[in-house]
């Protein structure tokens, strides 16, 4: 009760938090109602666009496409809906997956130390070494083009981090005090894990992945521009800016020919990454006891 | 009747393992003896590294000891199977030194008064508890309305009071006081010392008192042992101490006591210089203007030179100042 009222007061005293609070949530209606804003043409595959015909140059906005379409004739108002609930898809598995994952790496290597701690963390800089989005590129590419194994390619090469934060995390706050005291008080190692060291350690991390949720959905756009992730035809926001790409520079002398191709697209991811952002700063702001 | 609190010989050695070369080996304990009495307050006095704490946590069993053997309230520490051990929690408790760092940050006063209880299945009807939680808090000089709050809206004092709180939820007979005023500002100091004295003479508790400071000591303990480099070098009663003390770096840790009544006189007893000698054998003797040559033979013992005050000087250079004063 308490910290929910903490939460509300926050967000709402605090108003780049409040906008954070209400992009995330506008974007949560549209994949909520995806159905209703967008009806389905083909209920085998929600994701698939609806095609117009085969023309090829995009057409302005009109009445039948509230964006317009993009190379041949996709609708840019059906990609951007449910391109949002595919953002959600996205960001939120694998943000899960690298937090669950870096979550058991770093509180094993922490747990145990020694050699295993020694073992785990070579791993984690291994896959550091490389830039993420190279990486993911070279996973994603083996593994061949596709949704869900761009998804493992992403969870790849985040849970690292992860794993590094919650290890720093668990060893720092294990020194404490408090976790000797409540030692000596009698409590054995799963209450002291559950109830002193990861209610403590974890916090950080959580911070970091309502942050990464817009980074990984920008990520998932830059693979899916580059032709590893999802398929033609798919309303995928990287997806539809890639089918923009030979439209961008427009025609001789009139560069914004085809601006709408990017536009709805790239203002989708813009506004989704940014929202995540401020959110996770008032996430970090209200996580910290200090700050009541 | 057993003592509360007895060590005999105890060493311990901080090892640590290197993939490469030798082992790392620090001597930290060196040979302690040393006896809690009953509704005794025993003082550990000394400075900064010279073992106070750790000595703490082999007594509390958070550290193993290399040699040597602690029994407290009549069982040895060491050796404790898992359920005996968490019943000795219920017996021997802690205040430890930092009150910012000893109280987890998420919880609330309630929370951090009842997790003792929850461990030890204490109190489980929710209204005994809550009275009982008001009665430690009033105990303790705090209000009952604090309950709900959070740690870092307190005090350092205040913190430390509940720190108290904590570790007498279980009804302790033994208080381990890890210098509990040090981090404090000297006018909650008096306000904790007298806390400390208060509850030691209600609840007949016995306490392991550590201090850097005589003052702090001479207020509260009714034995006081003073440790270097790992080693207790004079063991007394308070009283005794402070009017004989027998091993000259006990001497210079009381002359260097500051006093606001009485103009500083004495001049400084540690001598500033270190000689060149190396091959001391007496922990204490490269510091020491006493010294002499057979201080670089052998390590002095702790004996009994009066009754219940021992210490280790062979050369025990005020042996005669009582005779005279």
């Amino acid at each position: 009760m308490m910290i929910n009222n903490r939460i509300v007061k926050r967000i709402y005293t605090n108003k780049t938090s409040l906008l954070g609070l209400l992009l995330v949530a506008f974007f949560l209606l549209v994949a909520l109602f995806a159905p209703v804003l967008a009806p389905v043409e083909n209920p085998n595959n929600p994701y698939q666009l609806p095609q117009k015909s085969y023309q090829i140059a995009p057409q302005p906005p009109s009445a039948q496409n509230w964006f317009g379409t993009t190379e041949q004739q996709y609708d840019l108002y059906y990609g951007v809906v449910w391109g949002t609930r595919l953002a959600f898809k996205i960001g939120l598995t694998v943000t899960f997956f690298a937090f669950l994952i870096g979550l058991f790496v770093g509180g094993v290597a922490a747990y145990f130390g020694g050699k295993i701690d020694e073992v785990l963390m070579r791993l984690t800089d291994i896959v550091f070494a490389v830039p993420s989005l190279v990486l993911a590129m070279v996973i994603a590419a083996m593994l061949g083009p596709d949704i869900k194994n761009m998804m493992i390619a992403l969870t790849a090469v985040a849970w690292p981090s992860y794993a590094r934060l919650v290890r720093g995390d668990i060893l720092s706050v294990k020194q404490r005090d408090y976790v000797t005291a409540a030692r000596t008080l009698g409590a054995r190692g799963p209450r002291i894990l559950l109830r002193h060291i990861l209610p403590n350690a974890i916090y950080p991390s959580v911070v970091v992945a309502s942050l990464d949720i817009g980074y990984v959905v920008l990520t998932a756009a830059s693979l899916s521009f580059l032709g590893l992730g999802a398929q033609p035809g798919t309303a995928d926001w990287g997806q539809l800016i890639a089918m923009a790409r030979n439209w961008v520079l427009g025609t001789p002398g009139h560069p914004f020919a085809y601006w709408y191709t990017v536009v709805a697209p790239g203002g989708a991811i813009f506004m989704f990454v940014l929202g995540w952002n401020l959110l996770g700063d008032a996430f970090r702001d209200i996580l910290d006891p200090r700050q009541a | 009747m057993t003592a509360p609190v007895q060590i005999k010989n105890l060493f311990k050695t901080y090892t640590r393992r290197r993939w490469l070369g030798k082992n790392w080996e620090k001597p930290v304990l060196k040979d302690i003896s040393l006896t809690l009495e009953e509704n005794h307050v025993l003082g550990l006095v000394g400075e900064s590294g010279c073992g106070k704490s750790t000595l703490c946590k082999v007594l509390l069993g958070i550290e193993k000891p290399t040699a040597g053997q602690v029994w407290a309230d009549g069982k040895e520490v060491a050796v404790l199977s898992k359920s005996e051990f968490k019943k000795l929690r219920r017996v021997m408790q802690v205040v430890y030194q930092d009150p910012y760092s000893s109280l987890d940050p998420r919880m609330t006063v309630r929370q951090i008064l009842s997790e003792p209880l929850d461990i030890h299945g204490l109190k489980k009807n929710p209204q005994e508890r809550n009275t009982f939680l008001k009665e430690l808090l009033a105990s303790v000089g705090l209000s009952d309305s604090l309950l709900g709050r959070y740690p870092h809206e307190f005090s350092g004092g205040q913190r430390q009071r509940i720190c108290i709180a904590r570790a007498l939820a279980l009804n302790p007979k033994i208080l381990v006081a890890d210098e509990p005023v040090s981090a404090l500002d000297v006018s909650v100091q008096a306000q904790i010392l007298n806390l400390l004295k208060e509850i030691k003479k209600e609840r007949h508790l016995s306490m392991i008192f550590v201090t850097h400071d005589f003052a702090v000591a001479r207020f509260l303990c009714d034995d006081i042992a003073v440790m270097y480099q790992g080693r207790i070098v004079e063991r007394a009663p308070a009283e005794e101490l402070f009017e004989n003390p027998q091993h000259p770096y006990t001497k210079a840790l009381l002359a260097a006591v500051p006093s606001v009544c009485a103009p500083q006189t004495e001049e400084a007893v540690v001598s500033q210089e270190w000689p060149e000698r190396k091959d001391w054998a007496c922990p204490f003797a490269a510091r020491c203007p006493y010294a002499q040559e057979k201080c670089a033979q052998k390590p002095f013992e702790l004996n009994e030179i009066f009754p219940r005050h021992a210490c280790a000087c062979g050369v025990r250079p005020f042996a005669t100042e009582k005779k005279s004063a």
